[in-house]
C-alpha cells in the first residue's frame, strides 16, 4: 500500500453559528495564528516525506474553518522546493470554480516541471457551498467541469497553439507555457462522493478515483461500481486507481487514541462540516436521478454525527499501532484500495509529529509489500 | 375548476390551467407558485379568459434544457401566444414571472393589450442587492416573501415524498439556470425598458423585503412611460396571494379601462 499524507490546513475553532462554510465571518480569523498554523502544517508535510510518506495532499475549499486552503497550488508550491522525492498530490483544484481553467493547466504544468514530475492533478467540481462562495452557476457546475477538464487535458497533450470553443470556455490561442514534464500529462485523480456519472467519466479515463470521509459500506460499493466500469471499458482496474482518505489517529493505547479521535476527529465532520442546510444543496448541482438516490437512502448529515456511530460505520480509524493495523487490513486487503491518503491530528503539533512517527514506525511498514513499485505507471492518463 | 392542458410550444411540453371567459389573459407564475390556482385566479376569471402555463422545468411542465437565458423564457411565450393563436392579450406576471412578461414586452409591446407587473424582479436596481433565497432556509424565504406569513401556506408542499422534493428541486434548479448569477436580474433589461409601449399597471406590495418599494418599485415606475404604480398595503412581495381580491379587481379595472379605450 502506498501512504499518502493529506492535510486539511483546518482551523480548529469552537462557535455558535449555523454554518463554519460561507456566511462564518472571517472577522474570527485570527491571522497571527493563521501564520503558526500554516507553517505547523507545511512543517508536517515536510516531515512526513522524512518518515517516509509516498505523497503529499493538499486540495481547496473556500470561505470556512473548515480547511483554510482557497488555493491548493499555493501549498503545492510551497512543498514543491521543500522535498524532494514525495508525489505532491493536488485534490484537487475545482475546475468549474474558475473563469479561466486554462490557468490550473499552466500552473499545474509549472509545479510539474519544478518538482522535476511529481505532481499529481486532482480535478474536482468543488463541494456544494462552493457555488455560494464564488458565484459559479452550479446548474452548469458538471458541464463546465467536463468541458475544462477537456480543455486543461487537451492543452497538456496537443501542440500549441490550437483555438478552443466550448460553451463556457473560448481561446483563440491554447498554447500554455511551460508544458508538463510528465508525459502525457500528469496523473489526474478524481475525488468524488460517488456520483454514478463521475465513476463512469473517471473509469473511462483510468483516472485514479478517491473516497474522501466515507463509511466504509459506501466505499465498498462505490469501489464496485467503478470497477465494473473499468471492465466495461475493457481493463481492470489496478489498486492504485482506488484511493481512501480516513482520518486515523494513533496512540499509546486504544483508550488514548479514542479519547483523541473523539475530539479531533469529531471536530472535522460535528463543527467543520457544520454548514447552513441550503449550502448542501445547491440547485442543479446534482442531476435528479443522484438527488433521488440521495433521497432514498438519506445520509447522516456531518454534523449529526456521533462518535459511536461514526466509529461502528468506519468514518475513521484509531487505536493502539497494533489496532491501527488490524483496522488498516480492511482497506488494504478486503476494499484493495492502493493508496490510504490520510491525515492525522493530535492535541498539538509536536504530539501531531509524534504520532506521525508513531505511524510510520510501527504501523506503515507492515504494508510495504509494494515498496518498489511505481504507483502512477500506466493510472491517471 | 380550471381546465388542465398539455401542449407542445415548439416542441417544449408545457403544462397550462385554463378557465374563465373573456378577453385573453396570460399569467405568468413566479417561483413556487406553478400550477396554484388560487383566489386570485379565481377572480381573474371572472373578467378574462386566464391562460396560466407553468414555466418548463416549474409544476407539471418539464424541464428544458434548452433554456438557458431569461430570453429563452421570453420567446417560448411569446411562441406560446403563436402556438394558442392569441393575437393580443393582457399579460401579467408576478415576480419572476414578471420579470419574464417585462423581457417580452420589450421586445412585443404590439402583442399585450396591456402589461401588469406585481412585484417584478429582472433589473438592477442602484442602491438594492436582491437578498439571496437560494441562500435561505423555508423560514427565511418565508419572512422575506410574504408580510403575512399565512399566505404561505397556499404554497406549502403537499408531502414531503421524493416525488414532492424531487420536483421542488427541479423547480429550483430550472429558476437557477437564468437567475443564479446575474442573481435575479438581466443587466440588459432595464435600459430596455424605455422600448415598452404597452400601457403597464404596476402591483406592489407595501412590505416587500425582496424588491422593496423603495427603491425596486419606484425605479419600475421611473423607468417604464405612464407606467401606474399601485401600493397594497397588507402586502410583502406577493400581493396576488396576499390580497388577491383587491389585486384582482384593480388589475380588471385597469384592464377594461384598455380595452374600452382599444
Amino acid at each position: 500500500m502506498k501512504f499518502y499524507y493529506f492535510h486539511l490546513m483546518p482551523y480548529y475553532m469552537d462557535h455558535d453559528a449555523p454554518s463554519s462554510w460561507v456566511t462564518l465571518s472571517n472577522r474570527l480569523y485570527d491571522p497571527a495564528l493563521g501564520h503558526t498554523l500554516y507553517n505547523q502544517y507545511l512543517d508536517q508535510l515536510e516531515y512526513a516525506e522524512r518518515l517516509g510518506w509516498d505523497g503529499l495532499c493538499v486540495n481547496e475549499h473556500h470561505q470556512n474553518c473548515y480547511g483554510t486552503m482557497p488555493s491548493p497550488n499555493v501549498m503545492a508550491a510551497m512543498l514543491v522546493r521543500r522535498t524532494t522525492t514525495a508525489k505532491i498530490a493536488i485534490l484537487g483544484n475545482g475546475l468549474p470554480l474558475r473563469e479561466n481553467p486554462l490557468r490550473i493547466a499552466e500552473e499545474i504544468a509549472m509545479l510539474d516541471v519544478a518538482s522535476g514530475g511529481r505532481v499529481i492533478s486532482g480535478f474536482v467540481r468543488g463541494i456544494s457551498a462552493e457555488y455560494f462562495s464564488t458565484g459559479v452557476n452550479p446548474t452548469q457546475s458538471r458541464d463546465r467541469f467536463y468541458e475544462a477538464a477537456e480543455l486543461i487535458l487537451r492543452s497538456w497533450t496537443e501542440e500549441g497553439p490550437f483555438p478552443f470553443d466550448g460553451r463556457f470556455y473560448r481561446y483563440h490561442y491554447v498554447n500554455p507555457w511551460p508544458r508538463p514534464i510528465q508525459k502525457p500529462h500528469p496523473p489526474v485523480w478524481c475525488p468524488s462522493q460517488g456520483s454514478s456519472e463521475t465513476v463512469e467519466w473517471a473509469a473511462k479515463r483510468r483516472f485514479p478515483y478517491l473516497m474522501v470521509f466515507t463509511p466504509i459500506k459506501r466505499i465498498a460499493q462505490i469501489y464496485g461500481e467503478y470497477r465494473e466500469a473499468c471492465e466495461r471499458n475493457g481493463y481492470k482496474a489496478s489498486r492504485y486507481q482506488l484511493t481512501v482518505n480516513v482520518p486515523i489517529v494513533v496512540a499509546e493505547s486504544d483508550a488514548k487514541a479514542r479519547e483523541l479521535a473523539k475530539k479531533h476527529v469529531m471536530w472535522v465532520f460535528n463543527t467543520g462540516l457544520r454548514m447552513h442546510p441550503p449550502f448542501w444543496r445547491p440547485p442543479g448541482y446534482m442531476t435528479e436521478a443522484s438527488l433521488r438516490r440521495v433521497l432514498a437512502n438519506p445520509p447522516k448529515l456531518p454534523s449529526e454525527l456521533e462518535f459511536e456511530e461514526a466509529d461502528r460505520e468506519g468514518y475513521l480509524i484509531y487505536g493502539s499501532a497494533a489496532t491501527v493495523r488490524d483496522k488498516l487490513r480492511v482497506f488494504s486487503d478486503e476494499l484493495k484500495a492502493g493508496i490510504l491518503c490520510s491525515g492525522m491530528t493530535g492535541p498539538s503539533h509536536e504530539e501531531t509529529l509524534e504520532m506521525m512517527q508513531r505511524f510510520s514506525e510501527e504501523v506503515m511498514p507492515h504494508f510495504r509489500e509494494d515498496a518498489n513499485v511505481d504507483e502512477t505507471a500506466g493510472v491517471g492518463r | 375548476m380550471p381546465a388542465s392542458h398539455e401542449l407542445s410550444v415548439r416542441g417544449t411540453p408545457v403544462q397550462m390551467l385554463q378557465d374563465g371567459s373573456g378577453p385573453p389573459l396570460l399569467f405568468l407564475h413566479g417561483a413556487g407558485g406553478a400550477g396554484r390556482w388560487l383566489a386570485f385566479q379565481e377572480r381573474l376569471a371572472k373578467d378574462f379568459s386566464v391562460y396560466f402555463p407553468s414555466h418548463p422545468g416549474h409544476g407539471g411542465s418539464p424541464a428544458a434544457e434548452w433554456i438557458e437565458h431569461i430570453s429563452d423564457l421570453a420567446f417560448h411565450y411569446l411562441d406560446l401566444l403563436d402556438e394558442l393563436d392569441l393575437e393580443r392579450v393582457h399579460l401579467v406576471g408576478a415576480s419572476f414571472g414578471g420579470w419574464i412578461a417585462a423581457e417580452i414586452a420589450t421586445m412585443a409591446s404590439h402583442r399585450l393589450a396591456s402589461l401588469v407587473l406585481i412585484d417584478p424582479v429582472g433589473i438592477r436596481v442602484d442602491g438594492w442587492i436582491y437578498p439571496f433565497l437560494f441562500g435561505m432556509d423555508i423560514p427565511e424565504i418565508v419572512t422575506t416573501i410574504f408580510q403575512n406569513p399565512m399566505a404561505a401556506l397556499a404554497l406549502a408542499p403537499p408531502d414531503q415524498s421524493v416525488e414532492t422534493l424531487a420536483l421542488q428541486y427541479r423547480q429550483g434548479a430550472a429558476l437557477a439556470r437564468v437567475s443564479w448569477n446575474p442573481y435575479l436580474y438581466n443587466p440588459l433589461l432595464r435600459r430596455r425598458l424605455g422600448r415598452i409601449s404597452a400601457p403597464t399597471l404596476l402591483c406592489w406590495g407595501a412590505h416587500d423585503k425582496l424588491a422593496p418599494l423603495a427603491p425596486c418599485g419606484e425605479t419600475w415606475a421611473r423607468e417604464i412611460a405612464g407606467a401606474r404604480l399601485r401600493v397594497f398595503d397588507e402586502s410583502g412581495h406577493v400581493p396576488h396571494l396576499e390580497e388577491p381580491d383587491a389585486v384582482a379587481e384593480a388589475i380588471g379595472e385597469f384592464c377594461r379601462l384598455r380595452e374600452g379605450a382599444a
